[in-house]
């Protein structure tokens, strides 16, 4: 039955193929404009190097600092994450890094822009590198603030000129020699609590790492046993910092302390938004998202759906017959799902397909630094329930309309619609 | 005529009411980016108000260093710097400094007491600021060594903090209030618009910044440093960014430097903001392209379901002129019902004011939106018309 039905498909797509091509024109477009979203999403959020992990992995990225009518917030201090995050018992591992900077190696008269981060030696446990060559540096490494660096492929190919056999050389950063130790992949710039070029000890940083202060330029990474144990870390860090003394900042007489423990999606967010409610906005820009994602499909649905009416008219004899014969509305609205549902994944097919490309010239173009985004598992799965939603949004009404068409006078070839 | 396929459209509506949504939607979509585009075009085509082809951003973050050490450092820094002989100016700026994205904000009035205030960028700069930035004042004077012994702080306004405040008149001279402080306004300089080429225009007011004043070391604990600005030579390159960069770092021991030319900043502001816009257009110019394919298979499509109809009248003496006239007609019509109701639903944008952007750019975004819409209908019904007319009275009667 159903192999009939895409056999009847497969002949209607090819009789009118202008028809065919606007369709999946459309279709196609749609969904590809949509993939390469989705796509950027799951590359910046989702479990890649070196957040494989990212269901066992929380954040704690903002501090704010609040009183009615005012408030500070910044990225927590060193000493902050130290003394509050470091002793939690939950966690299996907690890392604590500097939110990152810039800063420029000069080679000969040239000038290389670096991106550096500070870590600890837990940092290479709690992510997972791809390391090419050498080795992270480790704890009594940081505890002497030794100068090490781990640096990535691209740092190393315009520091060295070679993306090979850089152990042991060294790379001068704010006016520093610091011996590289390890190399590793590059990781995309979208990856903002681990991306870096270079990575170094943060006892070796400028950073002040004894200021008693709660706002500093630190972020810290906790990895938990089991994803379950999630809730219960939050839950130990809310304490925590319930418990922490409010301090006072520049004479404002601050009433609490707003920090949080969350997942790499909600940090991201927090980021970028500086919101510092327990929410972060994440529900409301899933909303607006959410929302944006329909109303740009809804265009090219409409129009699906105009196309696919004129087609219906043009298979009025044939419904009229299928009528006569008794087969049911259902039958028919059956069919013509089926059939649009059959046209739409050939259109997610090729979207996948342009996808694949657009994000494959994305890379290419270094709008951001060394993204490697393309299509996998979740991205495909995303494509297919994208296909779905747009094939039965702009089926629905068309099979409705095919269904009320009286035997009689689409026998005749008649329309009355 | 035109009556008639009013009507004809209108005893179709059912039929037709797939059509007006769609050329309802498309329009609301081109008038949104439309509106987007020309209100940036407009923005960039404002002046600036500086020029920052020589000048470099030098960001300093002393670190660790005490507090009370770092304006003695600063101060030796900055005379080593100006004896180098690339640098031909130099002055300190607060954190907002052009093209970086920074801004820093408050509310200025002509009276101690609240009210009639209005909000400005507000920017520290020192006295050879208006060198560095090569700026044009317009009255009165840039901050000089007479402010040392002013009894009030002195302030400078932009044309349109003028404008606001002192409307057909001369600010100089006159007293303005800031959180509570009294200033006295020294100058007047054109529009400043260092948010970016982009940015919406915003009035300006610049403050003094000087080593003797008691908040100048605080200032760089909480924006994480000092920053200069720099008139370099004309070529002057990474030699001398180099240069600097070692000079800074022998002097203040363990302080972190950063030297970006600002026209690299504009160019990395630029492209921030522009790619979002370019993507936008490109998602519009899609779905324009498959609103008209739509649209022209539909037409197609109902010009073969008409030939009987379209042949009837050539047969009753209606010429290939007519028949093409009535085709492109009728779809100009059923624009136009997607039209009036799209034109409804943007004019509650100008109307409610909501994104405080002026009526103009609604009303330019409104004419461009219209008139692509009606040119684009118009080029898809072209074809199918001239199908239509070329239809043979006894070819399409005899099928019936």
């Amino acid at each position: 039955m159903l192999l009939s039905y895409l056999k009847i498909a497969w002949k209607v797509l090819l009789r009118r193929k202008f028809f065919t091509f606007i369709s999946l024109f459309g279709i196609s477009f749609t969904l590809m404009i949509l993939l390469v979203l989705y796509a950027m999403f799951d590359f910046t959020v989702g479990p890649q190097t070196p957040e494989k992990r990212v269901d066992r992995l929380l954040f704690i990225n903002r501090l704010g600092l609040a009183m009615p009518g005012s408030d500070a917030t910044s990225n927590p201090s060193y000493s902050f994450l130290e003394r509050y995050v470091r002793p939690l018992r939950t966690p299996e591992k907690v890392s604590i890094s500097t939110a990152g900077g810039s800063t420029v190696a000069y080679l000969g008269n040239n000038r290389l822009d670096l991106d550096e981060r500070f870590t600890d030696a837990e940092f290479w446990q709690v992510l997972d590198f791809d390391f090419v060559e050498g080795r992270p540096y480790n704890e009594s490494e940081v505890r002497a603030a030794t100068r090490v660096a781990v640096i990535n492929e691209s740092t190393s190919r315009n520091y060295f000129g070679t993306a090979r056999g850089v152990l042991g050389r060294f790379v001068e950063i704010d006016g520093v020699r610091y011996r590289v130790v390890g190399l590793v992949r590059d990781v995309p710039a979208t990856r903002r609590f681990s991306y870096a070029d270079v990575w170094m000890p943060i006892t070796t940083s400028a950073e002040d790492i004894r200021n008693p202060d709660y706002l500093g330029s630190c972020i810290a990474i906790l990895l938990a046993r089991r994803p379950a144990d999630i809730p219960a870390i939050q839950r130990e860090f809310a304490q925590v910092v319930a418990g922490a003394p409010v301090p006072k900042l520049g004479g404002m007489a601050f009433k609490e302390v707003r920090v949080y423990a969350e997942s790499l999606l909600t940090a991201t967010v927090r980021d970028e938004s500086n919101e510092h409610g327990a929410d972060a906005g994440v529900g409301r820009l899933v909303g607006i998202v959410v929302g944006l994602a329909l109303l740009f499909m809804l265009l090219p649905a409409l129009n699906l759906v105009n196309i696919n009416v004129s087609r219906i008219l043009d298979r009025s004899s044939e419904i009229g017959v299928r009528k006569a014969f008794g087969a049911t509305s259902g039958t028919l609205i059956g069919q013509f799902l089926i059939e649009n549902l059959f046209l739409t994944l050939l259109g997610g097919l090729l979207g996948l397909a342009m996808a694949a490309g657009m994000l494959h010239l994305l890379n290419g173009s270094g709008l951001i630094a060394h993204t490697q985004f393309g299509i996998n598992g979740r991205v495909f799965l995303g494509a297919l329930v994208a296909s779905v939603v747009f094939g039965v949004l702009s089926g629905v009404y068309p099979a409705y309309k095919m269904s009320k068409l009286h035997a009689v006078q689409a026998l005749k070839g008649g329309t009355n619609v | 005529m035109i009556r008639h396929l009013f009507t004809l459209i209108w005893n179709r509506r059912r039929a037709n009411f797939l059509l007006v949504t769609e050329i309802l939607l498309a329009f609301v979509v081109l008038f949104a980016v439309g509106s987007l585009l020309v209100y940036n075009q407009q923005n960039y085509r404002s002046p600036l108000g500086f020029e920052y082809g020589q000048v470099w951003r030098v960001t300093i973050d002393p670190g660790s260093q005490p507090e009370a050490e770092r304006t003695a450092t600063l101060q030796q820094v900055v005379q080593r710097l100006q004896s180098i002989p690339g640098v031909q100016y130099l002055a300190y700026i607060t954190s907002n400094t052009p093209f970086s994205g920074n801004s820093s904000n408050t509310d200025i009035s002509r009276t101690k007491k609240e009210g009639a205030s209005i909000g400005v960028n507000v920017y520290g700069m020192g006295d050879d600021m208006a060198k560095v930035l090569g700026l044009s004042i317009a009255q009165g004077r840039w901050f000089d060594k007479r402010d040392d012994a002013g009894t009030r702080p002195p302030i400078l306004l932009s044309q349109d903090a003028q404008e606001a405040l002192f409307p057909q008149q001369s600010a100089v001279g006159q007293l303005v209030y800031n959180n509570g402080g009294e200033y006295q306004v020294v100058g007047v300089v054109p529009n400043f618009r260092a948010d970016g080429d982009l940015a919406s225009p915003k009035p300006a007011i610049f403050r003094r910044m000087s080593l003797q004043d008691s908040s100048f070391a605080k200032l760089s604990s909480f924006v994480s440093g000092f920053r200069l600005l720099v008139r370099v030579q004309p070529g002057a390159g990474a030699a001398l960014e180099r240069q600097m960069n070692t000079e800074i770092t022998a002097i203040g021991k363990g302080w972190k430097v950063g030297i970006t030319p600002l026209s690299k900043q504009r160019a990395a502001q630029l492209k921030k903001v522009l790619t979002p816009i370019v993507a936008m257009v490109l998602s519009c110019v899609f779905l324009v392209v498959n609103v008209a394919l739509g649209l022209f298979g539909v037409l197609w499509q109902t010009i073969n379901q008409r030939r009987s109809e379209i042949g009837l009248r050539r047969a009753m003496g209606a010429s290939a002129g007519a028949i093409s006239g009535q085709v492109v007609g009728e779809i100009l019509v059923v624009t136009t019902f997607g039209l009036v109701l799209g034109l409804g639903v943007a004019a509650q944008f100008p109307l409610l004011g909501v994104l405080g952007v002026s009526v103009g750019v609604y009303l330019t975004a409104m004419v461009l939106a219209t008139g692509l819409i009606y040119a684009l209908t118009a080029i898809c019904a072209l074809y199918p018309s001239r199908l239509a007319a070329g239809i043979h009275p006894a070819v399409a009667l005899r099928e019936e």
